[in-house]
């Protein structure tokens, strides 16, 4: 298993040696090293993740506001805030799902605010995103569900629905690193949440992303198989220095599965640090105002 | 209504009114923990809402059996006239019988040739009608193609398979050729529409999934529309099937091909019995059909 995910590593840092080079050298010495932890020396590499300054406006209605966001190599970063603090519209933003109205956002090597034609299908998949409702495809076997993480330069055996033999391999070794391989065959819809959402996770990890979004990743499962799905999204990126943007609204949980905390509240940012210099007291100004409106109605 | 013992309060407004002390405005000292927010102008009007649930389909009730009284007068229908005639028609029932079977060969090539037009037709139908269903569905087709897909679904639609098969027929001749072509096209009308709206009904999460991992549109539609519609679109082509057997028996009528030209022709003769037996084909193939694909229907669905 750790073979593999070396093994695939390593395709990835070449066929995205373009991006590399274009970021600098640096960069590459410093994702391409296998077992890194998030550490100081990390966050000397260059951003993979860089938002500055966005601001996202449905019609007149202002998401959010002034946002900047960096996310570094092998980092797992929790986004907290209320509901309809912007937090899926910040994980929206990243991969041109919302409509930007100022800011500069780069993602992967690519400028969001500013796509090339055909370059939005590029930028997806190296974004790989875990959602709550998992999204599986239900009467499709677990395995095809994994495939369709590399639908995007599947090449032309998936006109008549292949993959390719490397990309089967692939998927097998995925799934057996999240733990669901004796599954493969079955269909997505007859397994538990849990397995679902691993599943999903094995998709994103198809698409050799560069960055991973997890949106309310956990909403939907029981606390003690939300632990074990943070535990494998913690695990992707520390083991394969792929940064994970979480996004959560259990304070604890946040709190055990993140090495960085940013909290928004109506569309800015209220709190932005390293998780362990963080506790609940300093966090609960991002939920003050739900209490103050609750009261409004009383 | 269990609860009320006083036979009155079910009667009507002034019965309704009494309906406890709860209702009325010394109601709220009763129940000071729930907090009543409800004026009692405001209570008592909402509680008239409901008095009569069905109200709107009290009103709508006469309104139908008008409709039907006017369309009865239209339509000429006559219970005088059924009975009088009922006699005619037992003995119409009765030249039926006994069945001539001694041209089988003939019904059971025509019924052969049926059964392939059906199959043929509904293979062309099924695959123009769902081409056709991705420029009628709203999550897939963008609005310029849309609302001319739709518009089109709709004009075919509403001219009858019969008159296709006869321009078909002066198109390319006499023959179950015309009759495939009447029944292809017809069916972007039918069923064309009901795929785009199983097409339509599909869970989002899929097609978001798809979207975020970069799949082209054709990908999105392979694996994120396609295999949730999938049950339903099969489901609907076997129903075009059922009815295209059932169809192509009267595009005969006009010389596209099948059964349909020898039955009018035993009627026009008077062969009463080759008749019944070309019915009682036709009605054995249609059963055996109808219950195969219902079978079917029931292990995807």
């Amino acid at each position: 298993m750790t073979s593999a995910s070396v093994s695939s590593r390593s395709a990835r840092s070449t066929s995205k040696e373009v991006l590399v080079v274009e970021r600098g050298a640096e960069r590459r010495d410093e994702t391409s090293a296998p077992g890194r932890t998030p550490t100081a020396e990390v966050r000397q590499a260059l951003p993979l993740v860089s938002v500055r300054d966005l601001s996202v406006a449905y019609d007149a209605t202002t998401v959010l506001d002034g946002v900047d966001l960096d996310l570094f190599p092998g980092e797992m970063v929790a986004l907290l805030g209320a509901s309809g603090s912007g937090k899926s519209t910040l994980m929206r933003s990243l991969t041109g799902f919302a409509p930007i109205s100022a800011g500069s956002v780069r993602v992967a090597g690519h400028d969001v605010t500013n796509l090339a034609r055909g370059e939005l299908r590029t930028l997806r998949s190296d974004v790989g995103q875990v959602f709550q409702q998992f999204n599986l495809i239900p009467r499709l076997s677990v395995m095809t569900n994994v495939l369709t993480g590399a639908l995007h330069g599947a090449g032309a055996i998936n006109l008549v629905g292949g993959f390719s033999t490397a990309h089967r391999r692939r998927a097998l070794e995925l799934l057996d690193r999240v733990g669901i391989a004796h599954k493969a065959t079955a269909p997505a819809r007859s397994l538990s949440g849990g397995q679902q959402q691993r599943v999903a996770i094995a998709r994103a990890l198809m698409q050799q992303p560069k960055v991973i979004l997890a949106d309310e990743p956990v909403a939907s499962l029981d606390p003690k198989l939300a632990d074990s799905v943070l535990e494998l999204l913690r695990e992707i990126a520390t083991e394969d220095g792929i940064p994970v943007l979480v996004s959560l609204h259990v304070l604890p949980l946040a709190l055990a599965h993140s090495d960085r905390i940013i909290g928004l509240r109506h569309g800015r940012m209220l709190v932005a640090g390293a998780t362990s210099q963080l506790d609940a007291a300093a966090l609960a100004p991002l939920y003050d105002d739900e209490e103050h409106d609750d009261d409004a109605h009383h | 209504m269990t609860l009320t013992t006083d036979p009155r309060s079910t009667d009507g407004p002034a019965g309704r009114s009494t309906d406890g002390p709860a209702a009325g405005p010394g109601g709220k000292a009763d129940r000071p923990s729930t907090r009543p927010t409800l004026d009692a102008g405001e209570r008592s009007r909402l509680e008239r809402a409901f008095r009569i649930p069905r109200a709107r389909f009290l009103i709508g009730l006469p309104i139908a059996a008008l409709l039907l009284i006017w369309s009865f007068n239209g339509a000429e229908f006559n219970f005088i006239k059924l009975g009088d005639g009922a006699v005619n028609m037992g003995e119409f029932l009765s030249r039926l019988f006994p069945p001539d079977f001694s041209k089988i060969g003939t019904i059971l090539a025509l019924l052969l040739e049926t059964f392939q037009m059906a199959v043929v037709g509904t293979v062309l139908g099924a695959v123009l009608s769902l081409l056709a269903a991705f420029g009628a569905s709203s999550n897939i087709a963008p609005k310029w193609v849309y609302y001319p897909t739709r518009w089109v679904m709709n004009i075919i639609r509403s001219v009858p398979d019969l008159v296709f098969a006869l321009m078909f027929v002066s198109a390319v001749g006499l023959g179950p050729f015309a009759g495939i072509l009447a029944m292809a096209l017809g069916s972007i009308g039918s069923i064309g529409k009901i795929f785009a709206e199983a097409m339509e009904q599909v869970d989002r999460g899929p097609v978001v999934a798809m979207e975020a991992v970069g799949a082209s549109k054709r990908q999105v539609i392979q694996y994120g529309i396609l295999p949730q519609s999938a049950p339903l679109l099969t489901s609907y082509t076997l129903l075009l099937f059922e009815g295209n057997v059932r169809g192509a028996t009267i595009l005969g009528l006009v010389g596209a091909g099948g059964i349909g030209l020898e039955l009018t022709t035993a009627m026009r003769m008077y062969d009463y019995g080759h008749l019944s037996a070309i019915i009682i084909c036709i009605i054995v193939l249609v059963t055996a059909i109808d219950q195969g694909s219902a079978l079917i229907r029931r292990r995807i669905t």
